[in-house]
């Protein structure tokens, strides 16, 4: 068997209260760890809260810093992934998703995308991450992780995908709007997410884990709605909306065999073909100024 | 049969918007710091659905509706206002503006004060509403908690600095038609339902006598101007009169300034709310 326990951890951080959000996921981390969870999933900025504009600057840690460390002591035989404001050495500020395993900062992901439309502003007070790569990890398969907006560009989970991710985790402060009634559920941005992990599962065969928070940060509010899906775009736990609470799922990692052997998707991919026309769309592009 | 027209683009889900909204009231009051709120209670429809969301948020025992009745407002008004205490079991204290309006316009501005317009008066009386509220927060001990519908606020049927004061607004996206589906949902009265809307300055006034035109096309109308970025052709297109458009459109873009924090004249390296950008409820440094 196969099977690995993810907990997902759909909180309500306290806007610019790191302290007291620390305290919460060392609790979280804990629980889950005693519950069995191979992987602890918190949302994105769980440590700092979403909507801090100026605040960014003074809640941001480096990656030295020692509240990481003691809350990456804590994940002795688990995974975790947790997401605050990284300060870099030359003091640019990223959202970042880390993932702490056995004691150790093994990886840090920074968000990509920034959403700077709409109700977001974030490429005011961040800067964008360059990378994205599949990570190795104590669960056995390597990890893709993203960070809410990296999910509404189509490359990020084929590039993780491509690159031997086999769960793709996606943390996010995905604020809710649009509670006409024509949507599922009652709310459009839980209808458009729901559409987009299924389809990343099915496209490219992977788990998919999203763990969104819950809570209300000045005007907007946090719908939770967290989920697992498996690598056949079936849904294998989803957690309530807005409700605050840590929600487990099991998953069999042997699932992702048998996906791949029956729909050799990934197989049949071409990335040299991509680079090809990317180079190509690029060099017109270019011509056109 | 139905209790109001409802547009069909304009049905909400009410369960998760009372969700979202009785979230919101909590979340803000715990950023803040405070367990209390309280509210004008007028004996219409918005205060009286945003009394019922208070206390579904925080228990009625945390909720205080301040009735401020002015000398000719109606009774009825005042019936249906504390139908709403009645029914939430809520705290609630009268406190009757007359002698404050009064005061001002037949006393303390002089001779002239007499001859001031309905519109003066409805002002005045909206700000000491507002004055006599922030006076009984703190007393309370709670947050003035703002009951403007997305509809006012957008066409600017509002008193600015009066009724549109608060601390925070959890109805202010919601257009009067969708508000009055929250307000079927939560069990209000159906009289305060059914009633028309009324600013109640002066007998018999009613909103949509006032401004020319039914909530149920001036929704539906904000709708697709506003939220769906509709073009004034293609509002043509969809069949709305141009004239009414275009009247609407003017009430939105002249109601702009009431529905944002004053200018303040750039002078200095960090200016608030240019460059200077921290949330409304910032944690002191350390906690």
């Amino acid at each position: 068997m196969q099977r690995r326990r993810i907990a997902l951890a759909q909180l309500a951080p306290r806007l610019g209260r790191l302290d007291e959000n620390l305290a919460v996921h060392r609790d979280v981390l804990a629980h889950a760890r005693a519950d069995g969870a191979d992987l602890v999933v918190f949302p994105e900025l769980g440590l700092t809260g979403y909507q801090l504009q100026d605040l960014s600057a003074e809640v941001a840690m480096a990656l030295d810093d020692p509240r990481l460390a003691a809350l990456a002591a804590e994940t002795t035989g688990c995974s975790a992934i947790v997401s605050f404001v990284e300060e870099a050495p030359d003091h640019r500020l990223f959202i970042a998703a880390a993932l702490l395993e056995d004691g150790a900062l093994r990886h840090v992901h920074r968000k990509i995308y920034l959403p700077t439309y709409g109700l977001f502003d974030e490429r005011r007070f961040f800067a964008a991450g360059q990378v994205t790569r599949a990570i190795p990890s104590r669960l056995g398969v390597p990890l893709g992780l993203a960070v809410c907006e990296d999910f509404w560009h189509l490359t990020v989970p084929l590039l993780l995908a491509l690159d031997g991710a086999q769960i793709l985790v996606n943390v996010s402060s995905s604020p809710g709007r649009d509670v006409a009634a024509v949507n599922e559920v009652g709310l459009g941005t839980a209808t458009s997410w729901r559409a987009l992990l299924r389809t990343y599962a099915a496209l490219t065969t992977s788990f998919v884990v999203f763990c969104n928070r819950v809570g209300v940060d000045e005007s907007v509010t946090f719908w939770g709605g967290s989920e697992v899906i498996g690598p056949d775009g079936e849904t294998i736990m989803q957690a309530p909306l807005h409700d605050e609470g840590v929600f487990m799922a099991e998953i069999d990692l042997a699932d992702v065999r048998r996906e791949r052997v029956t729909l050799p998707l990934l197989r049949d991919e071409r990335p040299e073909m991509v680079r090809r026309q990317l180079e190509r769309i690029l060099r017109t592009r270019a011509d056109e100024g | 049969m139905a209790l109001f027209e409802l547009p069909p683009e304009l049905a909400i889900d009410t369960a998760v918007a009372r969700r979202i909204m009785v979230g919101f009231i909590r979340g803000q009051l715990r950023q803040a710091g405070f367990e209390r709120a309280l509210l004008g209670l007028s004996g219409g429809i918005d205060s009286a659905v945003v009394a019922f969301l208070v206390a579904e948020a925080i228990g009625p025992e945390r909720l205080l509706c301040a009735l401020l009745p002015y000398r000719t407002s109606s009774e009825a008004s005042l019936e249906d206002a504390r139908s709403v205490v009645d029914r939430l079991g809520c705290a609630s204290r009268v406190v009757d503006i007359s002698s404050i309006v009064d005061g001002y316009f037949e006393g303390a501005l002089g001779p002239d004060g007499a001859a001031a317009s309905s519109l003066r008066r409805g002002n005045f009386m909206a700000r000491a509403r507002m004055a006599v509220l922030y006076d009984l927060s703190v007393v309370w001990g709670g947050l003035v908690v703002g009951t403007g519908n997305k509809t006012e606020v957008l066409i600017g049927y509002t008193t600015h600095f009066g009724d549109d004061a608060c601390a925070f607004d959890p109805v202010g996206d919601l257009y009067k038609s969708q508000l009055r589906q929250v307000a079927v949902d939560l069990g209000i009265p159906e009289r305060i339902i059914t009633k028309p809307p009324s600013a109640d300055l002066w007998p018999g006034q009613t909103d949509e006598a006032e401004v020319g035109f039914s909530y149920a096309e001036l929704d539906r109308l904000l709708y697709w101007m506003v939220d769906r970025r509709r073009s004034a052709e293609e509002l043509a297109e969809r069949g709305f009169d141009p004239r009414f458009v275009e009247r609407v459109a003017r009430m939105v873009a002249g109601a702009e300034f009431k529905r944002q924090v004053p200018p303040i004249a750039k002078l200095g390296p960090r200016t608030s709310g240019v460059d200077y950008l921290y949330p409304r409820r910032r944690p002191a440094p350390g906690s």
